[in-house]
């Protein structure tokens, strides 16, 4: 008993000995130059949705670099941007962000992909008083008490339903069955498009709901075309539309489809993983970028992306950035809770519009008031911290290529 | 950095309660549960709706109830069954809450999940600062389930359950109730995974189906597995390194600027198997194994015999 109970001990002493280890780790990163701005975010590069975080961290690396490059913020300092990986998971969310928060010591945790990520972070991130800026949908998120440190850059899901109904007019399509994954971005857009599709005097025949990662869809592809409606109305994620349209297609159905963005073109990844044969003729409508502007063409072309590439979250990520360093250079200070008074300020109009972060800073110094737009969105917030003056921007897929339709409001 | 590592000691302590629970079953009992994400979905759920409706001390004691309920029952209906078909009925079990919990959205809300769940202590910890009270509530509710678990293993009852896990014909040869002592395993360890549920719920404060996944078992396993099946000291160590090598992690990047995020967050679970192909190549037994009785200890010492 004696010996087995040295063995214990030792190896009790090297289990705790773990957890400083954990500690010894985190030094280097504190270790920065004082006079850094620190700012986090949490992306998704592993698990269901890991396939969206990459071109986020390029954009908002890319940004960093840029207002790094042109001399900084608050009188020279760099910003220094901290990114933790989410897994497409809520509670490892809570792990990344409270690390951002207590380790690299964030004015900012931004990202924020999926809604339940964001919702389990965001007591953690308010009780800091730091600000969340967001790149998700779900309502719940900027609904009870925010503090006033929430920012939304994505369209809201009581958004995007109403929206789809006015493709289905817009394609003349009445009569529609509704085909989408249980998650919550998706859910909470199909009530409000049951009651557009009322109001404009279509008919939702059937609601099929599926659930994440199952293995196939056929059923409940089946369930949604059986009745040959006009058009379905399909709510997917990047993986599970890849199956879907292989299965759409195999079955040789004729009603037309509306998709979205995040689903049928996911910056051009959907095309890519199905071919042109597949993809023919499916409608995806997403909130758009300002696709005309130069601000845009020239985003899409830094990220080194073909001309014409809608990009949905990672414009976000870069405008996540401009609002934050743009805010703190107005307020005079990197303090979240002081800062934040200052989003509204150089992102709302009125004031001179400016696209580029680093003109954008040189006319805050001047003490001009500027009204930014990015090149996600035109970064106009209301008082809940949500994203005001969303289009969607539709596109069908004819030949192997995403072609405009138009834009619904 | 302290309230960091408070949060990541709450949740290595809700990975422990989950680990003690199955180490009561599987290591000591010898009964497989792939299902073990379910029990803890079912505690944090009950947890979750009760707890804004009754207080959160009475739908604790509720998760627990509730959680040792649904194990008695589904004992009942398959403890029968050898050790790879159980694992099946428990993997099956397993989805079927997560699914039911996705697709009644009456009762759970859905994929949207129960957001402001009433943390206890919170005003007391407003008052002293961060979660440090919620951490002393965590790592006493683990003290309690270490003692009661450890109790029970050293008692007649643990001995047994040794016994059964060890050659269950044996021992019902010698006239102990095997059937009814699984069910009992079974239903003890599911009271505790409860208890983990209710604490993660009352944690993050926001659940939804989507925390419930297969991963949870996978690192329940991989928590008794390293720090030695049977040993309930093995299993807090054992819980304490694979957090400490999860969350540890995160920190390469920070000081190792070769690698970017994206690299690094495939990386990291790579180095997870590989820490864990070596700890099962270097030390098999785990990092604290269960303590063995030998003949010496029960017998006389031969030398010492007159």
């Amino acid at each position: 008993m004696t010996d087995s109970f040295v063995v214990n001990r030792r190896a009790v002493v090297a289990g705790l000995g773990a957890l400083p280890l954990a500690t010894a780790f985190g030094r280097p990163a504190l270790a920065q130059g004082a006079a850094d701005v620190p700012l986090g975010m949490v992306l998704p590069f592993s698990g269901a949705t890991g396939s969206y975080g990459p071109a986020m961290k390029q954009a908002a690396d890319l940004v960093v670099a840029k207002v790094n490059g042109a001399g900084g913020i608050l009188g020279g300092r760099k910003v220094k941007l901290f990114i933790e990986d989410s897994e497409t998971s809520a509670t490892a969310s809570v792990a990344a962000s409270k690390k951002l928060l207590e380790v690299n010591k964030v004015e900012l945790v931004g990202g924020f992909w999926g809604s339940p990520e964001a919702l389990a972070a965001k007591p953690v991130i308010l009780a800091a008083n730091k600000v969340q800026m967001l790149s998700c949908a779900a309502n719940a998120v900027t609904e009870g008490d925010t503090k006033g440190l929430i920012y939304r850059l994505q369209a809201k899901s009581s958004q995007w339903g109403p929206a789809g109904a006015k493709v289905m007019e817009k394609i003349g399509a009445k009569k529609v069955t509704v085909l989408a994954q249980q998650n919550p971005f998706i859910v909470a857009m199909v009530e409000p498009f049951k009651a557009e599709m009322a109001k404009i005097g279509g008919q939702v025949m059937d609601v099929v709901m599926y659930n994440p990662d199952q293995a196939s869809y056929r059923a409940e592809v089946e369930k949604a075309f059986g009745p040959e409606p006009d058009a379905v109305f399909v709510l997917p994620l990047l993986t599970d539309m890849v199956s879907i349209a292989k299965e759409i297609f195999r079955g040789g159905f004729t009603s037309k489809v509306v998709s979205l963005g995040t689903g049928a073109d996911a910056e051009g990844k959907f095309l890519q993983a199905v071919g042109p044969e597949v993809a023919e003729g499916i409608y995806h409508l997403q909130p758009s970028p300002p696709i005309d502007s130069p601000s845009y063409a020239r985003f899409v072309k830094e990220m080194g992306a073909p001309e014409g590439t809608v990009f949905l979250f990672a414009g976000n990520a870069w405008d996540q950035v401009c609002i934050t360093v743009l805010a703190m250079e107005h307020a005079k200070t990197q303090e979240a809770a002081v800062w934040t008074k200052s989003v509204r300020e150089v992102c709302n109009p009125p004031g001179e519009k400016v696209d580029d972060v680093v003109k954008a800073l040189k006319m805050i110094r001047d003490g001009k008031k500027i009204n930014f737009n990015g090149a996600g969105c035109t970064c106009d917030f209301d008082e809940k911290g949500d994203s005001i003056n969303r289009s969607f921007y539709v596109q069908l897929i004819k030949g192997g290529k995403n072609t405009p339709v138009g834009v619904v409001s | 950095m302290i309230a960091y590592l408070i949060t990541i000691t709450i949740l290595v302590c809700v990975a422990a309660l989950v680990g003690l629970a199955l180490n009561l079953q599987w290591g000591l009992a010898g009964l497989v549960n792939f299902g073990v994400v379910g029990f803890v979905a079912i505690g944090a759920y009950a947890a979750a709706l009760l707890a804004p409706e009754i207080g959160w001390l009475p739908a604790m004691a509720v998760s627990a109830a509730l959680s040792a309920a649904f194990s008695a029952g589904l004992a009942l209906l398959a403890i029968r069954l050898e050790e790879n078909y159980l694992a099946i009925v428990t993997i099956g079990f397993g989805e079927v809450v997560r699914l039911v919990i996705l697709n009644e959205p009456w009762l759970t809300n859905g994929a949207l999940g129960i957001a402001d769940i009433p943390r206890p202590f919170a005003a007391l910890g407003d008052a002293v600062g961060g979660d440090a009270v919620f951490l002393v509530f965590a790592v006493a509710l683990v003290a309690l389930a270490f003692v009661t678990l450890e109790g029970m293993a050293r008692s007649p009852f643990g001995r047994a359950l040794r016994a059964i896990r060890d050659d269950a014909t044996v021992t019902s040869a010698l006239g102990k109730n095997v059937f009814a002592l699984r069910v009992r395993a079974f239903a003890v360890g599911g009271a505790v995974m409860g208890i983990a549920g209710a604490l993660h719920a009352y944690y993050l404060t926001y659940i939804d189906p989507g925390q419930f996944t297969p991963i949870v078992t996978a690192y329940a396993f991989m928590a008794v597995i390293a720090g030695g099946r049977g040993s309930n000291v093995g299993l807090l160590v054992g819980a304490g390194s694979i957090m400490a090598l999860l969350e540890g992690t995160r920190f390469l990047k920070d000081f190792i600027t070769v690698i970017d995020g994206v690299q690094l967050s495939a990386l990291r679970l790579g180095l997870i198997g590989v820490g864990i192909v070596l700890l099962l190549i270097l030390r098999p037994q785990g990092l604290a194994p269960e303590p063995r009785r030998r003949t010496s200890d029960v017998l006389p010492d031969r030398t010492t015999r007159s």
